[in-house]
C-alpha cells in the first residue's frame, strides 16, 4: 500500500465518508483542466505525431522554395521579356510569382494535414475516439487538429518568406512580413473545409486523390499564380475568384510590393475568413455527430 | 496428366515466361478499385497544358526548341507534359502501388510461391503500368491534335516513346521501392521528381542555365524523354534522338536486372 493510499485509508477511518456531491465535485475539479485546455492537448498530440516525418517536413519546407524559385524565377523569367504589369505597377517576374508560391506552400501543407490524419483519427487509428473518451469535447478535438496543422503551416510559411526575402523577391520588407499571415489564412481557408469533408467520409475510395487533382491542381494552375488572372479568358477567370489561393495571393502581392492597400482588401480578407468559418461550423458538426456515435 | 518439367539453373529459376498472368491479375483488381481515380490521372497534364499554354503562352509567344525552330509556347510544353505524365504515372505505379503490395498486401509472396519467378513478377507489374501509360498518352495526343499542337505526322511516334519512357522509370522505380520500409521514405521520391520536372526543359529551354547546370540536367532521364517526344511532335528530328532512345534502353535493362535481383533477394534466397 502506498503512502497516499495509507493516509486516505486513515482519513476515512476517522472522518465521515465523502458524500456523493463531494465526490462529484472532486471529479469535476479533475476534469476542469482538460475541459478548459483540452484542445491544446489534441494539438500537442498532432504536433508530436508529426515528428515521425519531421525530416520530411523540414526538407520539404527548405527544398521546395529553393527549387521553385530556381525553376520559376531563373528559368521562366528568362523567357518572359516584358515585365509583368500587375495593378498598374511594373514588377519583375520573380517578385510577381513569389507571393503565389508562398500561399501555395501553405495550402499544400493544409491538403496534407487535413486529409489523411483526420481520416486516421476517425477510422484507421481512431485516436479521436480516445480523446473523446476523456473530458475533451468534440469541438475541442476539431480545434486541436486545426491548431496542429496551423503550427506546421507557420513553420513552412515563415521559412518560405525568409527564402523569398533572401532571393530579393520582397521589394518592401516593411510590409512584406504580412504575407506570412496571408499564407496562414490561405491554408486555413482551404484546409478547414477539407477537414470537414474528411470528417464526413466513412470509406477511403480515393476521394483525397480526387480533391488533389480536381480542386488543388486547378486552383494552383488557374489562380493567377504564374501570370495575372486577366491573361486567362473570361470563362476561366471564375476559378480564380472562388479560389482562396487567388485572394490570399492578392493580399500577399499587396504586402510584398508595398504599394499600399489593394482596392478589394476587405473582400479578400472577408472571403478567406468566410471559408474558414464555414468550414469550421461544418467540421464541428461532423466531429460531434461522428464522435457521439 | 500434366507434363511438368522442373526449371533448372540460370534464368530458368527466375522466369516462367508468364508475366501476362501478373498483368491479368492487375486488370482484374483494377475493376474492383475506384476507376475514377485511375481516370483522373489523365487530367493532370491537360490542366497544366490549359493553364500554361493559355496564360503563359500569351506572355511568352514563340519559343525556340533545341532543334532550332520557333514553335508556339503551347506546342513547346505539350510534349514535355506528355513525358512528365509518363514519368509520374510510371513512378507512382511502380512505387506506391508496389510498396503497398510488397509490405501490406504480401501479394508477391503469393505469386512467387506459384510457378512464377521474380522476373515474371517484375515484368508483369511494369507491363501493367505501361497499359495505363498507353491510355493516358493516347488521350493526351488526341487533345494535342485537336488543339493543333502536333506539328508533324511523326507525332504518332510519341506513343511508343511514352511507353519507352514509362518502362524506364517503372523498372528503376520498382527496384528502388524494394528498399523502402516506411511510408515516410516514399516522400523522397518527390524530392527527385520535382526538380526533374522543373529543370528538364519542360517549361522553358535549358539554354537559360549556365553550361554546368545544363550538363547536370542532361544526366537525368526526364530530359532525354522530353527531347525525344518534342522531336516527334514538332517534327524536327535529329540523329541525337538515337542517344535518347539508347539512354532509356540501358535504363530499362539496368532496372530489370536490379528489380529481379531484389525480388530474388527478398523472397527466394
Amino acid at each position: 500500500m502506498s503512502a497516499a493510499e495509507d493516509s486516505r485509508a486513515g482519513a476515512s477511518a476517522t472522518a465521515v465518508p465523502p458524500t456523493l456531491d463531494e465526490l462529484r465535485d472532486e471529479a469535476m475539479a479533475w476534469g476542469r483542466k482538460p475541459r478548459r485546455f483540452g484542445g491544446w492537448y489534441v494539438t500537442e498530440h498532432m504536433v508530436r505525431a508529426m515528428r515521425a516525418y519531421g525530416w520530411t517536413i523540414v526538407i520539404g519546407a527548405l527544398g521546395q522554395p529553393v527549387l521553385y524559385l530556381l525553376g520559376m524565377a531563373v528559368g521562366l523569367a528568362a523567357l518572359i521579356d516584358a515585365p509583368i504589369i500587375d495593378r498598374g505597377q511594373q514588377v519583375d517576374y520573380l517578385v510577381f510569382v513569389a507571393p503565389a508560391l508562398l500561399m501555395t506552400a501553405a495550402i499544400a501543407v493544409a491538403s496534407e494535414e487535413f486529409t489523411y490524419p483526420v481520416m486516421a483519427g476517425f477510422k484507421w487509428r481512431r485516436y479521436f475516439f480516445g480523446f473523446s473518451a476523456s473530458p475533451i469535447a468534440s469541438a475541442q478535438i476539431a480545434g486541436g487538429v486545426v491548431a496542429g496543422a496551423a503550427a506546421r503551416m507557420v513553420v513552412t510559411v515563415v521559412l518560405y518568406y525568409l527564402f523569398l526575402w533572401l532571393f530579393g523577391a520582397v521589394p518592401d520588407p516593411a510590409t512584406g512580413w504580412l504575407s506570412i499571415f496571408a499564407g496562414l489564412a490561405a491554408g486555413l481557408a482551404f484546409g478547414i473545409p477539407v477537414m470537414a469533408y474528411a470528417a464526413s467520409i466513412e470509406d477511403d475510395k480515393g476521394q483525397f486523390a480526387l480533391v488533389q487533382r480536381f480542386i488543388f491542381m486547378p486552383m494552383f494552375l488557374f489562380s493567377g499564380t504564374f501570370y495575372p488572372l486577366s491573361e486567362l479568358p473570361g470563362w476561366l477567370q471564375w476559378i480564380g475568384w472562388i479560389s482562396p489561393l487567388w485572394h490570399a495571393t492578392e493580399l500577399g502581392r499587396a504586402a510584398t510590393y508595398g504599394d499600399g492597400m489593394p482596392p478589394m482588401i476587405g473582400v479578400h480578407i472577408a472571403y478567406l475568413l468566410a471559408l474558414a468559418a464555414g468550414g469550421w461550423f461544418l467540421g464541428r458538426h461532423y466531429f460531434e455527430r461522428r464522435l457521439a456515435r | 496428366m500434366v507434363d511438368v518439367t522442373p526449371r533448372r539453373g540460370g534464368v530458368r529459376a527466375l522466369w516462367a515466361g508468364n508475366p501476362w498472368a501478373v498483368v491479368q491479375r492487375g486488370l482484374l483488381a483494377a475493376r474492383s478499385s475506384s476507376w475514377i481515380v485511375v481516370l483522373s490521372g489523365f487530367f493532370e497534364p491537360v490542366f497544366y497544358l490549359a493553364s500554361m499554354g493559355i496564360g503563359l503562352g500569351s506572355l511568352i509567344g514563340d519559343v525556340q526548341t533545341s532543334g532550332g525552330v520557333d514553335v508556339p509556347y503551347a506546342a513547346f510544353i505539350a510534349p514535355a507534359l506528355l513525358a512528365v505524365s509518363a514519368m509520374n504515372g510510371a513512378v507512382y505505379d511502380s512505387t506506391w502501388n508496389v510498396f503497398f503490395k510488397l509490405n501490406y498486401g504480401k501479394l508477391y509472396e503469393g505469386m512467387l510461391s506459384t510457378s512464377l519467378g521474380p522476373l515474371d513478377v517484375a515484368l508483369g507489374e511494369m507491363l501493367y503500368a505501361l497499359l495505363r501509360g498507353l491510355l493516358y498518352a493516347t488521350g493526351f495526343l488526341i487533345i494535342m491534335q485537336i488543339l493543333g499542337l502536333n506539328l508533324a505526322p511523326t507525332a504518332i511516334l510519341a506513343i511508343p516513346a511514352v511507353l519507352l519512357i514509362a518502362f524506364g522509370f517503372a523498372s528503376l522505380g520498382m527496384a528502388v521501392t524494394s528498399y523502402m520500409k516506411t511510408f515516410q521514405h516514399m516522400d523522397w521520391i518527390n524530392f527527385v521528381l520535382l526538380p526533374m520536372f522543373l529543370f528538364s526543359s519542360t517549361l522553358y529551354p535549358i539554354t537559360v542555365y549556365p553550361e554546368v547546370v545544363q550538363w547536370i540536367v542532361k544526366a537525368f532521364p526526364l530530359w532525354h524523354g522530353v527531347e525525344l517526344i518534342r522531336g516527334f511532335t514538332t517534327g524536327v528530328m535529329s540523329p541525337d534522338m538515337g542517344w535518347h532512345i539508347l539512354y532509356y534502353v540501358v535504363m530499362i535493362a539496368v532496372g530489370l536486372v536490379f528489380t529481379t535481383k531484389r525480388m530474388r533477394a527478398l523472397f527466394l534466397d
